[in-house]
């Protein structure tokens, strides 16, 4: 096939292929392996093969089937998301090939604009970012270099550096319509379309468990959540942030109930402390919230189930932000109904067999339900240890933990502690959420990471209701309780390491807060902090328009600017001359302001007042002594006279 | 397509400047135009999804990336247009050349400093030259088609540019009012020179001939090798031999014994026979009708005398 148009040169193939490649980063570091090593595989080869002119049709036919094929076969036929941003860098990985002319050089940028979008998509993190703007900037970068080779400059004419200093010149021209119409532009409150599902599901509060399953989610420091409190602040173990409500166990897996989901919830008594706070919560790929217990009212969007477990109504897959009232609960459903009794004591039968037998025991020997509790808990607290290392559990799972290992984690212990008091006839759950949290010591505000994740005990007590019981706290309180500053073991490192920390936690909150979570519910609220209550989509717009129009002006006076006569006595005395070039008797380029004035005199006798003024013109600027203050005025105020009109 | 062409004709009647104008010519906003490139309708389509795709899924880092794009890309346009604004066409000269030749046309370009303006395009007719100005000043080359011997009045000349990014190209068309020469083509094979040109063989003095003219009294600045020293011993004085060198006659380039041919063809044998003479350093004399002879003369300047009356002679009937 033949191709025309410019062939590229070897900066500009350079320029296009690294910008390329810079775009194409951040969405390999979103996919799943091994399909980033396979397709950085496939660009390296095809950028090496492009350095040497493009390849051959065939060849590049063979190569798209084979990424095809090898996306399917990781990401299955179900199209997801991730399968689609797959295909679109495995896509641009092999773009390289058919890189001969300029032209292709730009659809090559072109698409290549696409994988940060979509990496944004998937990955809201500083590193995708970056990445992503640096690749932007390199686009641009490229752009340049190829138009320079397009006008005729030769390669060496500019500097590689002064390229990027010259898009970020452009950017920074750009930026105030940038951002008036970021702020400003009308948003969605709903959107038109829905966002495709990821394919596979990213860690996160789920509404299962299994035990071991949580292992990475422990591991993992990224925040889950942000919160600001006016007012009073509730103390390190009142810091339990609810989520979902376990009451399925099936031998192996807890899982929450469907049907109580859709049921009122449950009465609660609050008690006298109440705490206002701002939560801002870090995106998941699920509906499920957490928040202190137990809400006073929920938010629009948001609903909670029986159990007061809470969800919202769209999926939480970006920054969101809420706010909340919590006060502690005094009597949490007094009232069981008998079928929410019977699901809070359900057991399967044939798991466990040593467990059911000590529960009966203890049963037998203990009457009152909070004794048991206590009792329970005694022998935990005496008898076992915390670890992260266990390991994979057989069939009858909690009577390998309790009996044999005597260690493990949250999972561990509030599975085993709801099955021992299951079978000992207190209706008993197991809650996860979060707990603890650090204090920023530059932002107002507290951090809940997503290694702060965490798994309790609920049990069902006469006369109280739902109270909270935490068998893992029972072994490790400064697993749950104490801040990161006092896990990193309060040495040297960590005082140093931690300032910068929070500083940096304190910026990203700053993005999160004006960026990230910006949307058509925040741009009212920021509407309405200037004063301007009611905002129609209309207003809204002309408001924008406004804007834009000022950005743009202010882009426009660049160009003004230069051809602007910088001289006030010269500016007036050429709009002097177009008042006359208008009926006609412009002055010549090549005539002298006196010749002309005269020439004037001598076609309309009126114009006398021309030639003095004239006169004085020509004296203010050839005679530098002379100074003439009112003849800019005089200029200005000039008309031809009447009787020169037509 | 002819109505197509027609809407072209109509176009370039609106679009600025509408006469020729005089030199110099200054690029204000006012006859500065700007259009995007297809590849521009690309970015900005690519754009446009983009933001409508990040506006529906409320993804705050998309649509930033996207309207940062926009923002330096409209920077871009109006980097484009900065390019070509408050630049001024000083002069253009062109060389005059043989007609079917393209002549050279130097566009000689002024700016107010402070500005970089490099790789912008200045074309005509379909020759482009790039242009790029150093400090305030710039000049390029453009290659203009020319078809007939006469006076050549040049189309609208094009300075354009699609940097920085190559979304749009902004031009401004300057008309300049003037005309360049165009020689007659010479006839490419032809007789050679008429011999007899009519006028007496008449040997010349030159400086580098070997035969002795005459002698004469040395005067300040003659070379002391033309001094003849013998003869100066003799007299006391110092003499100098004048030398001389023996050459052809001067040929006459005679319209009217050209009776043979017609109107055209004769001026490209005169022209052709111009050019000969030079090659030969011969002496000539072009007779045209109704006109002084030109010369007898050799040189350029003689050339350019004889080829401009062959050039400027009336069309035939």
């Amino acid at each position: 096939m033949a191709r025309h148009g410019l062939p590229l040169d070897g900066p500009g193939r350079r320029a296009a292929l690294l910008a390329a490649s810079t775009c194409l980063l951040p969405l390999l570091l979103q996919l799943p392996m091994p399909l980033p090593v396979i397709i950085a595989g496939a660009a390296m080869t095809a950028a090496l093969m492009a350095t040497r002119g493009a390849a051959p049709g065939w060849l590049r036919t063979v190569l798209a089937l084979a990424v095809f094929g090898v996306v399917v076969a990781q990401g299955g036929l179900h199209l997801g998301r991730d399968t689609a941003c797959a295909l679109l860098a495995g896509m641009l990985a092999i773009k390289p090939l058919e890189l001969r002319t300029v032209r292709d050089a730009r659809s090559l940028l072109g698409f290549a604009l696409f994988a940060p979008f979509a990496t944004f998509l998937l990955d809201q993190g500083p590193v995708s970012l970056v990445l992503g703007l640096l690749g932007a900037a390199l686009v641009l970068a490229a752009l340049l270099r190829l138009s320079e080779q397009e006008s005729g400059l030769p390669a060496g004419d500019v500097r590689p550096l002064a390229r990027l200093s010259a898009v970020m010149r452009l950017i920074a021209i750009g930026l105030p319509l940038a951002l008036a119409a970021f702020w400003l532009f009308p948003r969605l409150a709903t959107p038109l379309w829905g966002l495709p599902d990821l394919s596979t599901a990213r860690p996160g509060l789920s509404d299962e468990m299994s035990p071991g399953d949580w292992i990475d989610l422990l591991a993992d420091d990224a925040p889950a959540l942000r919160a600001s409190f006016r007012g009073p602040e509730p103390a390190p173990r009142d810091m339990y942030w609810r989520g979902p409500t376990l009451m399925h166990y099936d031998g192996r897996t807890w899982t929450a109930s469907s049907w109580l989901r859709a049921a009122p919830p449950a009465p609660v008594e609050h008690g006298a402390t109440v705490w206002d706070y701002d939560l801002a919560l870090e995106p998941t790929e699920r509906n499920l919230l957490v928040a202190l217990e137990m809400p006073l009212a929920l938010p629009d969007g948001m609903r909670a189930a029986h159990e007061h477990t809470l969800t919202s109504e769209r999926k939480l897959d970006r920054v969101t932000r809420w706010q909340l009232r919590s006060a502690p609960p005094v009597r949490f459903e007094a009232d069981l109904p008998a079928a929410m009794r019977q699901l809070a004591l359900q057991l399967p039968e044939g798991f466990n067999p040593r467990t059911r037998a000590l529960a009966r025991q203890w049963r037998a020997e203990t009457a009152d339900d909070g004794a048991l509790v206590e009792r329970a808990l005694a022998w935990i607290r005496s008898d076992f240890a915390y670890t992260l290392t266990t390991p994979l559990a057989g069939r009858h799972a909690v009577d390998e933990f309790l009996f044999e290992q005597r260690a493990g984690f949250c999972e561990h212990f509030s599975s085993a502690f709801a099955i021992l008091m299951r079978e000992a006839g207190i209706p008993a759950r197991v809650v996860t959420g979060y707990t603890g949290g650090v204090r920023n010591r530059y932002g107002n505000y507290w951090i809940v990471r997503r290694m702060d994740a965490h798994a309790w005990n609920e049990v069902w007590l006469e006369g109280r209701g739902w109270v909270r019981v935490d068998p893992t706290a029972a072994v490790a309180p400064e697993r749950i309780y104490d801040t990161l500053a006092d896990r990193l073991g309060g040495g040297g490192a960590g005082e140093t390491v931690l300032p910068i920390a929070d500083l940096g936690d304190w910026v990203l909150r700053g993005w999160n807060d004006f960026v990230l979570g910006f949307d058509a519910a925040r741009q009212q609220r920021m509407l309405q902090r200037v004063g301007l209550e009611r905002m129609e989509t209309g207003g809204l717009a002309a408001l924008f328009a406004l804007c834009a129009a000022l950005a743009l002006g202010w882009m426009t006076w660049w160009i003004a600017r230069s051809e602007y006569e910088r001289d006030p006595l010269l500016r007036a005395w050429h709009r002097l001359d177009r008042r006359y070039a208008r009926r006609g008797l412009g002055r010549a380029r090549h005539e002298p302001a006196l010749a002309w004035a005269e020439r004037v005199l001598a076609a309309h006798p009126g114009e006398h007042a021309l030639l003095a003024l004239t006169r004085r013109f020509v004296a203010a600027r050839y005679a530098p002594a002379s100074s003439d203050a009112t003849l800019i005025t005089a200029l200005r105020a000039h008309r031809p006279t009447p009787e020169t009109r037509q | 397509m002819p109505a197509l062409t027609g809407l072209l004709r109509r176009i370039q009647g609106w679009v600025r400047p509408r006469h020729p104008e005089p030199l110099p010519v200054r690029l204000e906003r006012r006859r500065i135009y700007i259009l995007p490139t297809g590849f521009g309708a690309f970015v900005a389509a690519l754009l446009g999804t983009m933001a409508i795709g990040a506006l529906n899924y409320n993804n705050n880092p998309a649509l930033l990336l996207c309207l940062l794009l926009v923002g330096a890309a409209l920077a871009s346009l109006l980097w484009t247009q900065l390019q070509l604004s408050a630049m001024e066409v000083r002069a253009i000269q062109g060389e005059p050349v043989a007609a079917g030749l393209p002549m050279p046309l130097h566009v000689h370009v002024e700016a107010p400093p402070g500005r970089e303006r490099r790789g912008l395009r200045v074309d005509i007719e379909g020759s482009a030259a790039t242009l790029s100005l150093d400090d305030t000043g710039g000049e390029a080359t453009v290659a203009l088609a020319t078809v007939r011997r006469g006076w050549l009045t040049p189309p609208r000349l094009r300075i354009s540019t699609s940097r920085p990014l190559g979304l749009a190209r902004a031009w401004s068309w300057v008309w300049p009012q003037t005309r360049f020469l165009v020689y007659p083509a010479p006839e490419p094979v032809g007789p050679p020179l008429p011999s007899n040109g009519g006028d007496a063989a008449e040997p010349r003095l030159d400086p580098a001939g070997e035969e002795l003219h005459h002698l004469r009294d040395w005067r300040s600045g003659d070379a002391p090798r033309t001094i003849a020293w013998k003869a100066s011993a003799r007299r006391d004085v110092l003499i100098v031999r004048e030398l001389e060198r023996p050459r052809g006659d001067d040929v006459t380039l005679d319209w009217r014994r050209l009776g043979g041919l017609d109107h055209e063809a004769r001026i490209r044998r005169l022209a052709r026979w111009v050019d000969e003479a030079e090659r030969q350093a011969l002496r000539y004399r072009l007779q045209l009708p109704g006109a002084q002879p030109i010369g007898p003369d050799r040189g350029a300047a003689h050339r350019h005398a004889c080829l401009r009356a062959l050039a400027l002679l009336p069309e035939a009937g």
